[in-house]
């Protein structure tokens, strides 16, 4: 027996279709977390759940009840919601709304009795807003309002706890500080959330289930729900999604593109190496650049971020040195590029010949870059990397500093060398 | 719970006795103590001539000012009242009508069923679905109350000898009140007692109505029973005294600066304040201004009071 099962259900609101065939359940006890884009139909769904939307088809069963037959008091007990944020016309102690949880346990003529205070007192406890008990509502930030509606849910004696974006429009702070209070009360209440916050969702739910155009896109774990398939489908944006390095939850990192045609689909290679050509590569391929690199070990982050981007590259298997063979297709791809750049990355013997083939294309435009001021070339080579620098500088290559600068320097036509 | 709301009832109630007490004092012919016993006129104007009046000021007072304190939790705006929904124009309206077509008989009748139709009439122009938002009822309450005070002006119009009594009746007053009057008004405790047992969903509904249907409150049957109670007992209040205004606009307020927005409280200290508000109100007028219609001095006071509550909410 679930707790909540909805199967089938359409909901529309007029004309306009919002939600198709959704059909899912929450188990006993865990974090169901709904995510999805704007407009997708989360908070549509919840409203469904709570009965606030009435749906055109399908069914929504609690503990295998079917939730038309429940009263609307009956249905408080069963399911206690908390919304994003609501203003509060009237001049209510926090102690007063928070006995409005108790509304639906006591009888139209029966008034609050001592246990109906003790509850109350425990949720104020459990949400950590006994001590604003005596305060007016009006008197107290977002987030301890926030937290006052936990409690007032958690006075319902709910089995089901729905919160819509509860902490959209709070501090990360306080995100946190919620969402762990909604975590310590799970084996006890089955909770099922909308968040807007994809990594607060992967960290906090037990299950997701991914909304897209009205239809349940898919469900699991976060682990298998937060991938990068599934997000750039549905978000249609790029993203990295990787272990967070404390929690090993699903961490995702939105990758922030700024298109632009400075490229002109010119050919520039990135000689580059541990993380130094990441960002660069990603910020020449969105300046419409038709990118190269290499040589890389396949282990280097560089090389991972050129396989995401779809760039050629030319690579190594891991501990191996610079092959002939890879040499001559880095010698092919320096041929046919317009400009080469180079990063500070770290030399040593095993890629050294990266740098030294360089010397050879003394009419190629080469800028040497580096991220800030105080990155300089991690030299391993007993200064023959330094000397083949200075080689390279003497044939007219420049030192550019910074994303910026070095897309300033592209942009110019005058990268000829003398 | 505020620590002055555990004094409010208590005091207020004493107030409300204390007042009534003095109102039947009170009044254009001194009548003292002594006199009580020894002259059956004395007697007469006491039992038979304050004494309803004042009960009547008393329970008219109390139905405005508890369907005021609901409209304004029904609406969550401090600014509604009766009025708001029709109820008093369509008192004003059917009493006109027994005045210009049945020379003022049944008035009483006509009133209350005129407030009564206004308020089901609002209600249902803006149902739609089977709910009424806030927003539209308010809108068509304004919408009909012009429609009927249009027809209450061509009758007025057209009114001709009965004019002046139409006027007295609109600016609203308690003159010739008897027993009689006192009785058609003591349903009023009913239907305040019927409100008062929706204080705590009215609390909730107070808040916001998708809140309140979480919190278990069934918004749509408590929205129609608002509206029907306090349809019932503004109309009673509008039949035996016409439309008095401001009562039921101020003592709601006035009451939850006092006891704070907990309408368990806020109703029951609305009620007495409202009655001992009239009451003395009406005190005023027959003793000193020779009986003027009791509505303008609630204006006169009510108006400004009201500015000053706007300017004050402008100002937070």
């Amino acid at each position: 027996m679930k707790p909540i099962e909805i199967i089938d259900v359409d909901v529309s609101y007029g004309a306009k279709k919002i939600l198709e065939a959704i059909t899912f359940h929450a188990d006993a006890g865990e974090i169901l977390g709904i995510v999805g884009p704007n407009g997708s139909g989360k908070t549509t769904l919840l409203k469904a759940m709570s009965r606030v939307v009435t749906r055109d088809s399908g069914e929504i069963r609690l503990d295998n009840r079917d939730l038309d037959t429940l009263g609307h008091r009956e249905l408080a007990r069963q399911v206690a919601v908390v919304p994003q944020d609501i203003s509060i016309g009237f001049d209510y102690t926090v102690r007063d709304i928070v006995m409005m949880g108790r509304h639906p346990h006591i009888g139209r003529l029966a008034s609050e009795t001592l246990r109906d205070v003790e509850i109350c007192d425990h949720a104020m406890h459990l949400a950590n807003v006994a001590y604003l008990a005596g305060m007016s509502v009006h008197d107290i930030s977002g987030g301890e309002r926030q937290r006052v509606l936990i409690a007032r849910a958690l006075a319902q004696e709910p089995n089901i706890l729905l919160l819509d974006e509860a902490t959209s429009n709070l501090d990360v702070s306080h995100q946190v500080e919620i969402l762990n209070i909604i975590r310590d009360l799970t084996g006890r209440i089955t909770v099922v959330s909308v968040f807007h916050d994809l990594n607060l969702a992967a960290y906090y739910c037990d299950r997701l289930l991914l909304l897209k155009d009205r239809k349940v896109y898919a469900t699991g774990t976060p682990e298998e729900v937060l991938t990068y398939e599934n997000i750039r489908a549905i978000f249609q944006m790029e993203t990295l999604v990787k272990p967070h390095p404390l929690t090993g939850k699903p961490y995702v990192l939105p990758v922030y593109t700024h298109q632009s045609n400075v490229g002109a689909n010119r050919r520039v290679h990135v000689v580059c190496g541990g993380g130094t050509g990441s960002n660069i590569l990603h910020l020449l391929h969105a300046a419409d650049f038709t990118v190269t690199c290499g040589i890389l070990n396949v282990m280097d982050t560089d090389y991972g971020t050129a396989m995401r981007l779809g760039l050629p590259c030319v690579a190594e298997p891991p501990f191996h040195g610079i092959t002939p063979g890879s040499l001559a297709d880095l010698r092919q791809r320096l041929d046919h590029a317009d400009i080469i750049v180079v990063t500070t990355m770290p030399i040593g013997r095993g890629n050294l010949d990266n740098l030294r083939v360089l010397l050879d294309y003394p009419a190629k435009p080469i800028l040497l870059y580096s991220g800030s001021s105080n990155s300089v070339m991690e030299d391993y080579t007993g200064g023959e990397a330094g000397a083949v620098l200075t080689g390279l500088e003497a044939h007219g290559a420049l030192q550019v500093e910074g994303p910026e600068e070095l897309l300033a320097s592209l942009s110019q036509g005058h990268l000829k060398r003398e | 719970m505020r620590r002055t709301a555990l004094i409010a009832i208590p005091a207020l109630t004493c107030t409300l006795l204390v007042s009534i007490a003095c109102a039947v004092a009170l009044g254009p012919t001194g009548i003292s103590l002594g006199s009580l016993f020894a002259s059956p006129n004395a007697w007469t104007i006491i039992w038979d001539v304050r004494l309803p009046r004042v009960i009547a000021a008393a329970l008219v007072g109390c139905a405005l000012a508890v369907a005021g304190t609901a409209m304004q939790g029904l609406f969550r705006n401090p600014m509604a009242d009766p009025h708001i929904i029709g109820t008093s124009s369509g008192g004003a309206l059917g009493a006109t009508i027994a005045i210009v077509l049945f020379a003022g008989q049944g008035r009483p009748v006509f009133a209350f069923a005129g407030a009564m139709a206004a308020t089901f009439a609002v209600y249902f122009i803006a149902r739609k679905g089977g709910k009424i938002p806030v927003e539209t009822l308010l809108l068509s309450g304004i919408a009909l109350s012009t429609l009927l005070a249009a027809l209450l002006s061509f009758l007025m119009y057209t009114a001709g000898q009965s004019l002046h009594q139409i006027m007295f009746w609109l600016m609203g007053g308690l003159w010739n009140v008897s027993w009689d009057d006192v009785f058609v008004a003591l349903p009023v405790l009913l239907g305040c007692t019927g409100i008062y047992l929706f204080a705590r969903d009215v609390n909730i509904l107070s808040l916001n109505e998708e809140d309140a249907t979480h919190l278990g409150v069934n918004v749509e049957r408590l929205k129609q029973i608002l509206l029907a109670l306090s349809a019932f007992v503004a109309g009673i209040a509008v039949a035996v005294a016409g439309s008095i205004g401001f009562i039921g606009l101020i003592t709601p307020h006035v009451m939850r600066l006092i006891v704070g927005p907990d309408h368990r409280l806020l109703f029951p200290a609305a009620a007495l304040a409202g009655a001992i508000l009239l009451v003395w109100s009406d005190t005023l007028t027959r003793t000193f201004t020779n009986d003027m219609p009791v509505g303008i001095i609630t204006a006169c006071f009510g108006a400004p009071f009201f500015i000053y509550l706007l300017r004050s909410r402008m100002k937070a």
